[in-house]
């Protein structure tokens, strides 16, 4: 699918654990591997929102890892459980994926 | 402040113009392009923040890592912050590039992340805030990494 997202709800917080399948590739691993460093890709920018309230922005470089998981948290306020959290990543050369799952 | 701009990859500039502009994040890439080639960690902080570590307090700002980690292509990374701050990044002084990520914050963000970063050796992490208040906030961290990461 592309992105794996819970979300909790627990008392006045918003907990999130994503997952991106993505390679990860950095400079020296295409370079390494491919022989050109213009075949590094990795994901350069991940977001995240809930009716378009932006409850998530991270940019992002090479240094994370393969499949990069990242867990954030969000004030509850004007949240409520079965609202739906919206993430989108976009890579070095431009692919853009999106994931949602419902706060619970 | 100057501006060395050592970009030369387009492929950059055209990822950032994919972002959409309804959801109005922030895109640290856009705004400080030269933070993500910079190779050491005030390099980073000055074109992130316009300050360096020596103009930051070591306080308010936690990262926690294992002492060990056995796998430099995966070290977990906890990073939190108790001010209230508009951006929170993670840097570390041995990868070819020091920034690692920057969290840009809101009025409901928290400033509270885990992360699985790589790290070619051992070394340290850096997590710096920049406060509302204007202040640089950090915690620092330093690791043995068994297996180094840059490798994949």
């Amino acid at each position: 699918m592309g992105m794996r997202i819970k979300a909790k709800l627990k008392g006045d917080v918003v907990k999130v654990k994503a997952m991106a399948k993505h390679p990860m590739m950095t400079y020296d691993i295409a370079e390494k591997k491919t022989g050109s460093r213009d075949n590094a890709n990795f994901i350069t920018h991940w977001d995240g929102n809930v009716n378009g309230k932006v409850v998530f922005d991270a940019s992002t470089s090479q240094f994370l890892s393969k499949n990069p998981i990242v867990k954030y948290e969000f004030k509850a306020a004007g949240f409520k459980k079965g609202d739906k959290l919206v993430m989108t990543w976009v890579d070095l050369k431009g692919k853009k994926k999106t994931g949602h799952a419902k706060i619970k | 402040m100057q501006r060395r701009n050592f970009l030369t990859l387009g492929a950059v500039a055209a990822a950032t113009a994919v972002v959409a502009p309804a959801l109005q994040a922030a895109d640290e890439r856009k705004a400080h392009p030269d933070a993500w080639t910079a190779k050491t960690v005030d390099d980073a902080l000055k074109a992130l923040y316009g300050k360096t570590l020596a103009d930051a307090k070591e306080a308010n700002v936690t990262v926690k890592t294992p002492d060990v980690a056995s796998n430099g292509g995966a070290v977990p990374v906890d990073m939190s912050c108790d001010v209230e701050c508009e951006s929170f990044a993670l840097l570390q002084d041995v990868n070819p590039e020091s920034c690692v990520v920057v969290f840009d914050q809101n009025d409901v963000t928290i400033p509270k992340n885990s992360v699985k970063i790589k790290m070619k050796k051992s070394g340290s992490v850096y997590a710096v805030a920049k406060g509302k208040d204007g202040n640089l906030y950090y915690g620092k961290k330093t690791l043995e990494v068994a297996l180094g990461g840059c490798e994949g």
